[in-house]
């Protein structure tokens, strides 16, 4: 049995958030700082817990499915479902995440639980990037927030699933095996040979989610901190006033999409109040990066994967999205 | 018989995380937290955090001496994977205390509403100015279809959310649209808000010197003349963490003595006027009262229904 290491960085993180909480308001002695500050942590509260109450449903759903994937789909499923060739392999998983409604702290566990048993890491990337990214939902909201006009929702679905196949067989390339943290054991046969009770198994489904559950919540909550303490104490004007040119505001739009941390679904709206600030293609960035990769999932993903693989995934998204869009910013 | 302590915590967590998302309801703060139309989407997950809590009491007291550990499973054992049996440490006391602390405050710190300082952050009045040019945040569309086969929606709309007229079908939203234009002085509720809004910045010339009577809270800018202020609130479209700003630019001599996040309600005409190089509408006050912070101070989008 092993546990899994939480990283150095957590403890700090709370070590520097008792400090700055407990001993700068006495130091700085200043009544309307201090209730300043106070007001902004009853924000900053606030906002943590309304991006936990928005994504414990969607987290619970995931964990259940994670749980059901567990229980009731064998590794020989998996071997006769996904094709060996590489490429095949990422194009079909690329199209199971379309085709399958999800959001981005949802979709953790179900593919962590995808890799244990056996879908090789680039499928299981490809299935990930898609998944919140592609379904009607998504696509919808987006036609609606950019004033009844399809035209920004398809190149959203489009480049945002081109790019998902770059970026799995990207990951293809570059790594082998599950990438987990710690070690993986070679999955043993089964130790049981008799088939256990729907029942038994349906319980079981529900412990997993269980475990699952503890797995991972720590690290959504500290991902929705995160978020919820960039929204209160970073001002986007900030950003805003760098964003000029067409490189920079891509950058801008994509770390805007980053910090923000928004569900899928939600994001279109704030993309398209940004609508006549930054041009169509710096939207579309914000519109692909932030599905694939934000904050609250990256901290999330650590709890999966190795710290090395975590990062080179953020990176790949980050570059093949910003060129995809600085090059293609031509035809838009 | 065994009793398993650190089982018996996690069932104690996950009946925390059902009744806190209960109570949230129940007390009706839910909706300082989301947009009502989401929580269905909250009672379902308060309802599974119940079941698992069910099922977890199951593990607490095991009759055996031996572990149930994944042998019962008769499938591969997955070995990354803390079953909550194994001993306690220093990260996992740290790790649960983590996972405890949103039961904790969400159940003893009071939620608050966004303020001019979260709207500062969210980019202000600079906001506005766009939202002049390329209004269209207020609508949010879906369909029947994509409801029924899809996860996020699978409850039936709030029938209250109908009454008030929070969901509509295109048609109904484009009748109402005409029958607000023809008026000649224009109550903003929370209803209709965003239909003016969204009708008033796109087709200013058509509301030009029109009444208007709305409520909102002071925002100001320090690019801002004395006189001026901008009477905001905020859109919710899922979560108060997606909140956008929507508001009108005023100008009257008082301005000068309302502080920000004072909540106001004011009759007057509307003008246009330009600010940092953009035109936008302005009203020009008549009379403005102070007000109490309104029950519920957010608007939410209307849904259109789209009928295949």
């Amino acid at each position: 049995m092993e546990r899994l290491p939480i990283p150095k960085y957590v403890f700090n993180f709370w070590f520097i958030f008792i400090l700055i909480v407990g001993f700068l308001p006495p130091l700085i002695l200043n009544f309307s700082v201090l209730k300043g500050l106070i007001s902004s942590l009853l924000s900053l509260h606030t906002i943590f817990l309304s991006i936990l109450i928005e994504a414990l449903p969607f987290v619970l759903i995931g964990i259940l499915i994670a749980g059901f994937i567990q229980i009731f789909i064998t590794e020989e499923h998996i071997q006769r479902w996904i094709p060996r060739n590489t490429l095949m392999a990422v194009i079909m998983s690329c199209l199971v995440g379309a085709l399958f409604p999800a959001c981005e702290c949802g979709i953790v566990p179900i593919v962590r639980r995808l890799i244990a048993k056996g879908v090789p890491i680039h499928a299981a990337i490809g299935f990930m990037l898609t998944g919140p990214l592609i379904n009607p939902i998504v696509i919808l909201s987006t036609y609606m927030a950019f004033g009844n006009n399809f035209k920004i929702a398809i190149l959203r679905m489009i480049i945002g699933f081109v790019i998902a196949i770059i970026v799995a067989l990207l990951i293809s390339l570059f790594f082998k095996g599950s990438q987990f943290k710690g070690s993986l054991h070679p999955p043993s046969s089964s130790i049981n040979t008799q088939t256990p009770s729907f029942i038994t198994k349906l319980l079981n489904m529900f412990k997993h989610a269980i475990d699952e559950f503890f797995d991972m919540g720590k690290y959504l909550i500290i991902g929705a901190f995160l978020a919820a303490f960039v929204q209160t104490y970073v001002s986007t004007k900030t950003l805003v006033e760098i964003g000029d040119g067409l490189s920079t505001s891509i950058l801008v739009m994509m770390s805007l999409a980053f910090i923000l941390s928004l569900c899928s679904e939600a994001d279109a709206f704030i993309g398209a109040s940004f609508n006549a600030i930054f041009s169509t293609p710096s939207i579309l960035a914000f519109l692909i990066f932030g599905p694939m990769i934000d904050l609250k999932n990256t901290i999330m993903l650590m709890s999966v994967f190795r710290l090395k693989f975590v990062l080179t995934l953020v990176a790949l998204v980050a570059t093949v999205v910003y060129f995809s869009i600085l090059i293609l910013s031509a035809y838009l | 018989m065994k009793f398993h302590f650190q089982q018996a915590l996690r069932a104690l967590m996950l009946l925390a995380f059902s009744a806190m998302i209960a109570s949230l309801h129940w007390t009706e703060e839910l909706t300082k937290f989301i947009n009502p139309k989401y929580e269905s989407l909250s009672q379902t997950a308060s309802i599974l955090f119940f079941i698992l809590f069910l099922v977890q009491l199951t593990r607490v007291v095991s009759l055996s001496k031996t572990t149930q550990h994944c042998h019962d499973t008769g499938q591969a054992c997955c070995s990354h994977h803390d079953h909550g049996q194994s001993v306690f440490t220093r990260k996992k006391i740290i790790s649960y205390l983590i996972i405890m602390t949103p039961i904790i405050t969400g159940f003893f710190v009071p939620a608050k509403i966004l303020d001019a300082a979260i709207a500062d952050k969210k980019g202000g009045a600079f906001i506005l100015t766009q939202q002049s040019q390329k209004s269209k945040i207020e609508d949010y569309l879906t369909t029947n279809e994509t409801i029924d086969e899809n996860i996020y929606d699978e409850h039936d709309p709030d029938p209250r959310l109908i009454e008030e007229k929070q969901e509509m079908t295109k048609k109904q939203y484009e009748q109402l649209k005409q029958k607000l234009a023809q008026q000649t002085t224009l109550k903003m509720t929370d209803d209709d808000y965003t239909i003016y809004y969204e009708e008033i910045n796109q087709h200013l010339a058509n509301y030009l010197g029109k009444q208007i009577q709305l409520k909102g809270f002071v925002l100001k800018e320090e690019s801002f003349t004395e006189n001026q202020l901008v009477i905001s609130r905020f859109l919710i479209t899922h979560c108060v963490a997606d909140a956008s700003i929507v508001g009108f630019l005023t100008e009257f001599p008082e301005a000068t003595t309302i502080t920000e996040d004072t909540w106001i309600e004011v009759i007057g005409t509307i003008g246009q006027t330009t600010y940092e190089g953009a035109s936008l509408p302005v009203i020009h006050i008549d009379d403005w009262v102070t007000i109490e912070q309104p029950e519920s101070p957010y608007l939410y989008p209307i849904t259109i229904r789209m009928s295949f």
